[in-house]
């Protein structure tokens, strides 16, 4: 197994994995969205709503902003010490009160932890008109997006085979190059070259467009392109690390498991 | 149920023996159901 990393920022990773089969590529991907545990609000304890937004409304909205926080610091629930009544290690508060006319923006929350706070402080929430009032506690708590996506840490996970391109004795009719809708090809004196290969589709549309069957487009079955974005709440270095080691843990379970079988 | 007069803003109790919703103060005919002031526990999702 071998990864090249092409683009990590914080909430963007690209890499290419290879030596792997696409299902282990697959349970990367799948581990991104469900298994990574993130904390996202899950009660909302309304005190004034005179918005134009109904209660339940408001709660999804809170609900569905991504929080950051180092989720290491926190317990699920269920398994926290407290037996799930709730308690420092397992939950953290955060207030809203705003009184209109503005734009309520998740910003305007104010957290208990100071390390939990919106990934992004500009979400707006609701617009108050004169006279509107809201006042709500949230608690926030540590899930994962297999119970709902509010808690999926990873929003845009894909990958494609790695595109191999090999181009024989042409012609430099230049048609290729005039229909790559990537813009990967160039024409180079005599030769049409290939400048970014990791961006290739794998649309074939050079192949087909080639009269002397000089292009020949494939793929590396054991190579992966990868593409893991965050919603804010972790990086995406944490996000790979997170999905990874999740299915590290449930493997080893797994022989746990067969060895009191076997 | 204490409703509230959207004319006079005064607290209504409604009389279910009369057959028709009216405020017993001005006789307005529309009443508003006002926000029970307590806490109201909702699931974010």
């Amino acid at each position: 197994m071998d990864i090249d990393i092409i683009e990590l920022s914080e909430r963007k990773a690209r890499f290419v994995l290879s030596g792997v089969s696409a299902s282990f590529a697959n349970a990367l991907r799948r581990s991104t969205l469900a298994e990574v545990p993130v904390l996202a609000i899950d009660d909302v304890n309304i005190y004034d709503n005179t918005s134009v937004l109904f209660d339940e409304q408001l709660a999804l909205r809170l609900g569905l902003i991504p929080l950051k926080a180092n989720a290491k610091n926190y317990n699920y629930p269920e398994e926290c010490s407290c037996g799930g009544l709730g308690c420092a290690s397992c939950q953290v508060s955060l207030t809203l009160s705003a009184e209109g006319p503005k734009i309520v923006h998740a910003g305007d929350m104010v957290s208990t932890d100071p390390d939990v706070r919106p990934a992004d402080s500009s979400i707006p929430i609701v617009e108050l008109k004169e006279k509107h009032k809201v006042v709500v506690e949230a608690v926030a708590r540590l899930g994962t997006g297999r119970k709902h996506s509010k808690w999926q840490a990873g929003v845009a996970g894909g990958y494609k085979n790695m595109p191999i391109l090999i181009i024989g004795d042409c012609d430099t009719c230049g048609k290729c190059v005039e229909v790559c809708p990537r813009k990967i090809l160039k024409l180079e004196g005599n030769r049409v070259k290939v400048t970014e290969i990791i961006e290739c589709s794998l649309c074939k549309l050079c192949e087909k467009t080639c009269d002397m069957n000089a292009i020949k487009v494939s793929d590396d079955p054991e190579s992966f392109v990868m593409t893991f974005e965050t919603s804010g709440n972790i990086t995406a270095s944490e996000l790979a690390i997170e999905a990874a080691g999740s299915i590290k843990k449930r493997a080893g379970q797994l022989v746990e498991i067969l060895e009191t079988l076997g | 149920m204490v409703y509230k007069c959207t004319r006079c803003k005064r607290a209504v109790e409604i009389d279910y023996q009369y057959s028709g919703i009216r405020c017993p103060y001005c006789g307005h005919r529309i009443l508003v159901k006002e926000r029970p002031v307590l806490v109201k526990r909702v699931k974010a999702e």
